[in-house]
């Protein structure tokens, strides 16, 4: 369970994050959703520590995150998967995918871990020679999705995967993340603009406008409120 | 004809340490973003140190592990305590501190070691071979010395290529945030890249100065020889840098054996200029466009 | 009045009391110090203009000694005889022009590069034009380099010193009006291009060079600007050293001397002209105070003589990491600083 308290965070004199308080419970997809600027990104990121918060808390299991650094969140279970995909492209696909096996800090990196992700991505698996700058789009989501589970995580927190893919794409990838939820009990924080296909696997959402949270609620409820889906959602 | 061949020989030596130079000032500018003005005087110090230990009356062979072992750490302590906080500034900033840093090497080893010209061993022979009648000028000093940088690259090659270690130090150097995120100790990489690259710069310094004249100026021409080396390759390439490196070294050698010694530099600057002008990704570049 | 026309005054009034200065002080020194005031004149000459091509343009150069150089040359070339074909003026103006248009040169290729790869190019051309001086040594009188002669003071210049002065005016201090004429000069005139259109330009690239394409600034035109504006100034310098070594020798021309413009440039604060003057002031006379120290500490004077590039790296490295811009501009900022919470506790 992630317990995010009354957490704030800015960049310089811009306050991206006010207050943000809300839960994402174990063995669920949360969505955050929210207009471009609204304070997803540096949500995640303050998460992870990428961002210093200036006041508040985020914690896994009861574990002060905020005050952690970066690098030792694959240690703790927690994948983040940056905006704009974070694919290394000067690295080899099969690079890329060890590379997300290191970080555990459980020794070798498993070849077994390696081909369970070839199994889940057969189109990662053929072009496993191939700098990675080679792929597509499609290939590259695919790609960072695996390098996360490279680590065998309790936690994948994705910003904006759906950016820029097909809808056939995004819809492969969603079910994937909705079947690792229901089978390995994962739990996901899911930064997407495109509510409606992110609050058709979620669990619950949370809506950020202006960095404060307008809405926290059950996923049906706010795909059921038309006046909240077209303040905010945008469909 | 012996003169070519021996011309081409000595330019082929040279032109391997100017390859380990400019693959010093590559893997610093491929991690950090930063050229090292400073490699020069930093490879000058440890051979200082070398020549010290040799002068105590030690083996030349523990005088060279020294200087090598000085330059890991030297490079480790320069990236930690002076390049760290510029890293990621303005690249005026950093071109200035490491400037700042080559003045005060000289100045220091001009205090501690004295202003003079002084003698180096080589560890092998410096006498040319005779075959039938003409004396070919590939010295026994030479052989190791081409032997030695093929060792290191080598090294470097198992290193980048084939170790964790090396996945995440490349990792560190491609996109550091992501590596942070993968669990990668960015920082620790970082260091130990400054290490790795001062050491290759350390190893450059003491096959220049041996069986030669040593003070503390005598590798400021070099760190533009492997500059220019470095950029004939990209600079962001490795193995450009090694071709580089050698195209350079036989160039210069074929200017210093018929115009004149004197114009070597001024022939690096104008070979530069040309590179920089009309193909500023490197001779050997992949696809991608440089800003330079 | 236009505030140009304010500008220029300012700038003429600070100049007239700069001269009135310059004069206190000469007549008031002896010989070895003029000489010494001599060189703090070049070198805040020549780190004047590095100042406005690194401060204000952006651009760095590690090649500003070499420039220098070439004005030096001109200038000893040119004053070979007992009886020089050409007033001593003249030659500074033709050393600065010949300097200006080595500078448009290398200007040219260096408007397309930088931060690094332009330090690495003009590094490549401080080590590479003391070689010229070695290759044409017949012309160039190889590694002793070439004599400077130069020419009695005219008797006007002799009859003015005397008059307000009340000395006699002797070459070496003759020598030292010229230099700090010289630089009052190419102040008033840096200070101006510094404000004028062609300085927000050189700004405007500085900061943002896409920005400025866009406001549709020509990159190209205004980097060489900048470099050949900061050339000339080099060459003037070259000039003045010339004239106050009496000699222009590869050894005078070191990469020591461009690192060392630089340390002026860096200490004093990029871009402005003070810092320029302050820079050169350390490096003409922190050598001494430094040196003695070091004998004092019983170093050998060959040693002792190299602890002041050792404090200059020092205070470079540490202005950099701490300072960035530099004593004066640190100063100011403190000032300024003081200056607001004064007033900010007064109701």
């Amino acid at each position: 369970m992630i317990e995010v308290r009354e957490l704030s965070a800015s960049y310089g004199a811009v306050h991206a994050l006010r207050d943000v308080t809300f839960t994402a419970p174990t063995g669920e997809v949360t969505a955050v959703l929210g207009a471009n600027g609204a304070g997803k990104t540096t949500l995640l990121r303050t998460i992870t520590g990428l961002v210093r918060a200036r006041s508040g808390s985020a914690t896994y299991d009861g574990r002060e995150l905020t005050r952690t650094a970066p690098e030792l969140m694959p240690r703790l279970g927690i994948a983040h998967v940056p905006e704009g995909r974070g694919v290394i492209t000067e690295l080899t696909v099969e690079e890329n995918l060890r590379l997300g096996g290191l970080g555990r800090g459980r020794g070798k990196a498993g070849a077994a871990q390696l081909e369970r992700v070839y199994g889940l991505f057969p189109a990662v698996a053929d072009r496993r020679t191939a700098l990675a700058h080679t792929l597509s789009g499609g290939e590259r989501q695919m790609l960072v999705l695996g390098r996360a589970l490279m680590a065998e995580p309790d936690v994948l927190l994705l910003d904006e995967p759906s950016l820029g893919l097909a809808p056939r794409i995004v819809a492969q990838m969603f079910e994937l993340v909705q079947s690792l939820v229901a089978d390995e009990g994962l739990t996901v924080l899911l930064v997407e603009q495109n509510a409606r296909s992110a609050l058709s696997i979620a669990h619950r959402g949370v809506v950020l406008n202006l960095g404060r949270v307008v809405v926290d609620d059950r996923a049906e409820v706010l795909a059921g409120d038309d006046q909240l889906r077209h303040a905010y959602l945008g469909f | 004809m012996q003169q070519l061949v021996n011309t081409l020989l000595g330019g082929l030596t040279l032109g391997m340490v100017y390859a380990a130079f400019a693959l010093a000032l590559v893997m610093i500018w491929r991690s950090t973003r930063i050229v090292n003005f400073a490699q020069a005087p930093m490879a000058m110090v440890t051979t200082f140190i070398a020549l010290r230990i040799i002068e105590a009356g030690h083996s030349y062979w523990l005088g060279f592990a020294a200087a090598l072992l000085a330059g890991l750490l030297l490079g480790a302590l320069v990236e930690r305590v002076l390049v760290r906080p510029v890293e990621g500034k303005a690249e005026i900033n950093a071109v200035i501190l490491t400037l700042g840093l080559f003045i005060v090497l000289h100045a220091l080893a001009s205090v501690v070691f004295g202003n003079r010209y002084r003698s180096f061993p080589a560890a092998f022979g410096i006498r040319g071979m005779e075959v039938g009648d003409m004396t070919i000028a590939l010295t026994g000093f030479g052989i190791f010395t081409i032997l030695a940088v093929l060792a290191v690259m080598g090294l470097l090659v198992l290193l980048f290529r084939f170790t964790d270690l090396g996945l995440r130090m490349r990792a560190s150097a491609y996109n550091q945030e992501v590596a942070r995120l993968l669990g990668v100790r960015v920082g620790h990489m970082l260091t130990l890249g400054w290490a790795l690259a001062s050491l290759v710069g350390s190893l450059a310094g003491l096959l220049i100065a041996g069986g030669s004249l040593v003070h503390p100026g005598y590798m400021d021409a070099v760190v533009v020889y492997g500059f220019v080396a470095a950029v004939l390759g990209g600079l962001d390439s490795p193995a450009g840098a090694v071709v580089g490196g050698l195209l350079l070294g036989v160039s210069l050698s074929l200017v210093s054996g018929y115009v004149g010694s004197e114009l070597v530099a001024l022939a690096a600057l104008a070979i530069l200029m040309v590179v920089l002008l009309l193909r500023p990704q490197g001779l050997f570049a992949q696809a991608r466009e440089r800003r330079v | 009045m236009t505030r140009l026309g304010r500008l220029l005054r300012s700038h003429l009034v600070v100049a007239a009391l700069g001269v009135v200065m310059i004069v206190l002080v000469l007549s008031s020194v002896n010989d070895f110090r003029a000489v010494q005031l001599t060189q703090m004149a070049y070198l805040g000459i020549a780190a004047g203009g590095l100042t406005i091509l690194t401060g204000l343009n952006g651009q760095i150069s590690l090649g500003h000694g070499a420039l220098m150089a070439i004005g030096a040359y001109t200038t000893a070339l040119l004053l070979q005889d007992d009886e020089p074909a050409l007033p001593l003026l003249v030659i500074l103006v033709v050393a600065t022009a010949v300097t200006l248009a080595v500078g448009a040169l290398i200007g040219i290729a260096a408007a397309r590069l930088h931060g690094p790869y332009l330090a690495g190019a003009t590094l490549a051309l401080a080590v590479a034009v003391p070689g010229i001086a070695l290759y044409f040594g017949d012309a160039l009188g190889g590694e002793q380099g070439l004599r400077v002669r130069v020419p009695d003071a005219p008797g006007w210049v002799l009859d003015a010193a005397y008059f307000v002065t009340g000395q006699d005016l002797t070459p070496s201090k003759y020598v030292a009006y010229l230099g700090w004429f010289t630089l009052v000069v190419a102040y008033v005139a840096l200070a101006n291009l510094s404000r004028s259109r062609v300085g927000r330009r050189w700004r405007a690239v500085r900061d943002d060079d896409v920005a400025a394409e866009v406001a549709g600034i020509g990159l190209g035109r205004a980097r060489v600007s900048a470099f050949v504006v900061s050339a000339a100034a080099a060459g003037a310098a070259g000039f003045v050293m010339a004239t106050s070594v009496r000699l222009a020798a590869p050894s005078g021309f070191s990469l020591t001397l461009s690192l060392t413009l630089l340390t002026a440039v860096v200490l004093g604060g990029l871009g402005s002209l003070t810092g320029a003057l302050v820079g050169a002031a350390l490096l003409t006379f922190l050598p001494g105070v430094v040196t003695d120290a070091g004998v004092g500490a019983g170093l050998d004077d060959i040693r002792a003589a190299e602890l002041a590039p050792l404090v200059y790296g020092v205070v470079m490295v540490a202005v950099i990491l701490l300072a960035p811009s530099g004593l004066v501009g640190s100063l100011r900022s403190v000032w300024l600083r003081h200056r607001t919470t004064v007033k900010g506790e007064t109701p």
